[in-house]
């Protein structure tokens, strides 16, 4: 049992109660914002050998984004402030979607939305369009119905987003969640209760960058996300608690660059990873990471990529209390 | 040796020239696979990865314009500065050392077919891809004026970089060479003169081109193109780091420039 010479099994179904499922061959998942619609990339490296990849976040409207500048370099990491430029839900689903349907690789759309009955829209109109595999709710916005409080901050709100798009589509649904939240378990737990097949974590996490010859926020939104390997062991720590606390399947992302940091979440008990600003940098460490994971697993005896997950997590699988 | 990594637009380069040049900037040549040198256009970047690849830090890439590309030899040339972090590492690697670069990207200058005349209007290390341009533009048997400006004459480019038929008129603001004053001080006297006027340079060097070429030229003739710089991430349009405002929106300064028609530009 287990003894095996053959690679190692990566695949990994993220929605596991969900009939429509989310079957990936690999668990590696390039994140929001960080991958635009897929085609960007593919002039860099083989697309299609990825777990999956996730869209852009799209807006109920047509948004152009913050002004200049929106992103600043800061120590092993970086800040951003695009402000979601995309074109709109319906521009969307007319221009990216057949492309997709055509692709190998299942696409997750990332939905971004300022009250509830937004969030449930778009995921309305996603629920049967061919070529969209998923849906990852960014709760990380202002929710213009309770004076701009970000809705990933307050379980309630989580899981009033979170019921509404479950209401709205049979699709796998995952919700990702805000670092800013006091206690990120509570909202995990929240939106696990509402209907989530799914959590990602983390999103970036707020800072800011001053120009002191300018005398200025370096950003014109003057407040940016936080990302890159500078937030990875805060990223590892909430990847960590949460897969301790849920029974649903955690995709973890914060700063992974390389096999090991990606075994590392792993092993907190993430079933999957998404990668984003080490993608920038590095379009091959994408290809690294599908190629590395496998065989990081057959060189440590493991015949699947389960075995390893929470490992290193006490709490990990137990009924949460 | 050029090394390629398994992507399409990534390859590790060896270091095979450093030559000092505008005072404390390096002329840096590497040795690049042949599709990427044969791709590359004037206008056109390359990110090249600027830490020890074991560290994190700085994480983000450096664009460069290509300077020069030479096919028989198999190299690129950037020309860097020493401005920030990355920069300054990139000028201090030796001769033997391997560079991860990503290129050649980027929308490059456009030359109408029926353009015979060609202005270039450089500022600092913005005289890159103007050199490039230059070089092209003369072995298709155009004519080439190419005015800089700079502080001094030391961080001026030396007349031996550029062909021997590109007319060469320089500005420094503190006389030591040319004209005393501004690089755009020279542009009237050729925009009658001119097809097409192609720049790059710091973002005071472009307002100041804008102005002067709305006062001076008739119609819409010259057009200008300016190549920006931004800070940038992914170099690849992903991002969306790295826009530029025009009449048609946001656009890229990575895939839809770093080339944009200056009259397609929103001036903040």
């Amino acid at each position: 049992m287990g003894m095996t010479s053959t690679v190692p099994d990566v695949s990994v179904d993220l929605a596991p109660s969900n009939p429509r499922e989310l079957v990936l061959r690999n668990p590696v998942i390039p994140a929001s914002g960080c991958f635009g619609y897929g085609q960007e990339f593919a002039g860099a490296i083989d697309v299609q050998r990825l777990g999956a990849f996730v869209s852009k976040g799209i807006t109920p409207e047509f948004r152009s984004g913050n002004p200049m500048l929106r992103i600043a370099e800061t120590p092993s990491g970086m800040l951003n402030a695009i402000g979601l430029q995309n074109p709109g839900i319906s521009r969307f689903i007319r221009k990216y979607p057949p492309m997709w349907a055509t692709w190998e690789v299942p696409a997750i759309v990332n939905i971004s939305a300022e009250s509830v009955e937004d969030y449930e829209m778009m995921a309305r109109r996603l629920d049967d369009v061919s070529g969209v595999a998923a849906i990852e709710v960014n709760i990380s916005c202002p929710n213009i119905n309770a004076g701009g409080f970000c809705f990933g901050w307050d379980a309630r709100m989580s899981a009033d987003v979170t019921r509404a798009v479950r209401r709205a589509t049979t699709l796998p649904v995952i919700v990702k969640l805000s670092p800013g939240a006091v206690d990120v378990v509570e909202i995990a737990q929240a939106v696990e209760d509402a209907g989530a097949d799914a959590v990602s974590l983390i999103n970036t996490l707020v800072g800011m960058a001053i120009d002191v010859r300018k005398r200025a926020p370096v950003l014109a939104n003057v407040t940016g996300g936080l990302s890159g390997p500078a937030v990875r062991p805060v990223a590892l720590r909430m990847v960590w608690q949460v897969a301790g606390a849920v029974s649903i399947p955690v995709i973890g992302m914060g700063g992974i660059s390389c096999v090991e940091d990606a075994i590392q979440f792993f092993m907190a008990g993430a079933s999957a990873i998404q990668v984003g600003t080490a993608a920038f940098a590095q379009p091959k460490v994408l290809m690294e990471l599908v190629d590395g994971i496998p065989a990081w697993l057959a060189a440590n005896g493991y015949a699947r990529l389960s075995d390893i997950v929470g490992v290193a997590n006490p709490r990990y699988g137990t009924e949460p209390d | 040796m050029a090394t390629e990594l398994g992507t399409k637009l990534e390859f590790m380069g060896e270091i095979v020239r450093v030559e000092p040049v505008m005072g404390d900037s390096v002329l840096t040549t590497f040795v690049a696979p042949d599709w990427a040198v044969r791709a590359a256009e004037p206008g056109q970047f390359v990110q090249i990865l600027s830490r020890d690849p074991q560290s994190t830090d700085p994480l983000l890439r450096r664009p460069y314009s290509v300077y020069r590309t030479d096919i028989s030899a198999g190299t690129m040339t950037v020309l860097v500065r020493p401005y920030g972090r990355g920069s300054a590492w990139l000028c201090e690697q030796p001769l033997g050392a391997v560079l991860d670069v990503m290129g050649p990207l980027g929308s490059p200058f456009a030359v109408r077919p029926r353009t015979e005349r060609l202005l270039m209007v450089a500022g600092g290390v913005g005289a890159a891809p103007l050199l490039m341009l230059s070089e092209v533009a003369v072995r298709a048997g155009k004519q080439v004026t190419y005015l800089m400006g700079a502080q001094d004459a030391g961080t001026l480019l030396p007349a031996s970089e550029l062909p021997e038929e590109v007319e060469y008129v320089v500005a420094t603001i503190d006389g030591s060479m040319g004209h005393t004053g501004f690089v755009t001080d020279l542009v009237p006297a050729y925009l009658g003169w001119a097809d097409q006027v192609f720049s790059c340079g710091p973002e005071p060097m472009f307002r100041s081109l804008r102005d002067v070429v709305h006062r001076h030229r008739l119609g819409d003739r010259p057009d200008v193109q300016m190549a920006v710089e931004r800070p940038m991430a992914c170099g690849i349009g992903a991002c969306l780091g790295c826009v530029v405002e025009t009449r048609r929106g946001m656009r890229t300064a990575c895939v839809d420039g770093p080339a944009f028609d200056m009259d397609e530009l929103i001036w903040g």
